[in-house]
């Protein structure tokens, strides 16, 4: 195999769900059961599912204005070595609710909440940057991706099953 | 088993925003009937997000208030990690069973 053809990421769901606060949990629940066969350690894919949880919540929040006829469109690949997954809302052009650039956002602090200085919540960017190991915004005209990536190195095993290796 | 001034408030299924309705009326009637410390029982808890944690922050601001020392067990090694990354591992006392939570 010619090493410097990368093949293209495979794609392992594509589902839509309507802009209904609470449907998050539906995208965290297709999601897990799509890479059910990656065999993640449990602490991984807990940290993937809540990731993908507060994206798809801030997609239905600030993306699509918890407007039920909007959708939240969800896929899910695998690379090989990483997990994909994107959520993409109609957010483009409006309020996000996020900075496209990140490093923008207020890094929330209990003590300053506690105080006052800050308010309670804010803590969803915070959680994925530390559930997952990328996350990037991109938005094309009204449409608004996030994208989720965590490593999961994979290596098939003499029966043909797929082990997780590393952490 | 709780004594008077404690009270052991059980939490089931999920804790989001939505919650917190529910959240504080257990904490006003713990309140009202003397608690001077709060036993957050999570062994029932399903699922929590972001909008959860911005709850529990509140509920702290007003136990604080009332200099209401809070204490917790039951949490799954994801959660008690969340707790940690968030630290409210520091402003909540974070238990392995109920047992030890009570005796805190």
């Amino acid at each position: 195999m010619n090493p410097l053809a990368c093949p293209a990421p495979r794609r392992l769901a594509s589902f839509a769900l309507p802009s209904v606060p609470g449907t998050e949990r539906i995208a965290l629940t297709q999601v897990a059961d799509s890479v059910a066969h990656l065999n993640l350690p449990p602490q991984r894919l807990n940290k993937l599912k809540t990731a993908v949880a507060e994206v798809t919540m801030n997609a239905i929040e600030h993306g699509n204005d918890n407007r039920a006829d909007l959708a939240v469109d969800i896929e899910v690949f695998y690379s090989g070595s990483e997990i994909i997954v994107t959520v993409t809302d109609h957010g483009g052009r409006g309020d996000s609710g996020w900075a496209d650039d990140g490093d923008d956002a207020e890094i929330p602090d209990l003590y300053r909440k506690l105080s006052g200085d800050q308010g309670p919540r804010g803590w969803g960017l915070f959680l994925i940057r530390h559930m997952v190991d990328g996350m990037e915004v991109t938005v094309e005209g009204e449409r608004r991706t996030v994208r989720l990536t965590m490593r999961a190195p994979v290596q098939e095993g003499q029966a043909g099953e797929l082990r997780h290796i590393g952490g | 088993m709780a004594d008077r001034l404690t009270s052991v408030i059980d939490i089931r299924g999920d804790i989001t925003a939505a919650s917190e309705p529910a959240l504080m009326a257990a904490y006003e009637e713990a309140s009202q009937q003397g608690a001077r410390r709060l036993v957050l029982n999570f062994s029932g808890l399903e699922y929590m997000n972001s909008g959860g944690i911005g709850m529990l922050v509140t509920l702290l601001v007003r136990a604080n208030r009332q200099r209401q020392p809070l204490a917790a067990y039951g949490l799954s090694d994801h959660y008690r990690e969340i707790f940690e990354l968030t630290r409210l591992d520091e402003a909540i006392g974070i238990y392995d069973d109920e047992r030890s939570a009570l005796a805190g």
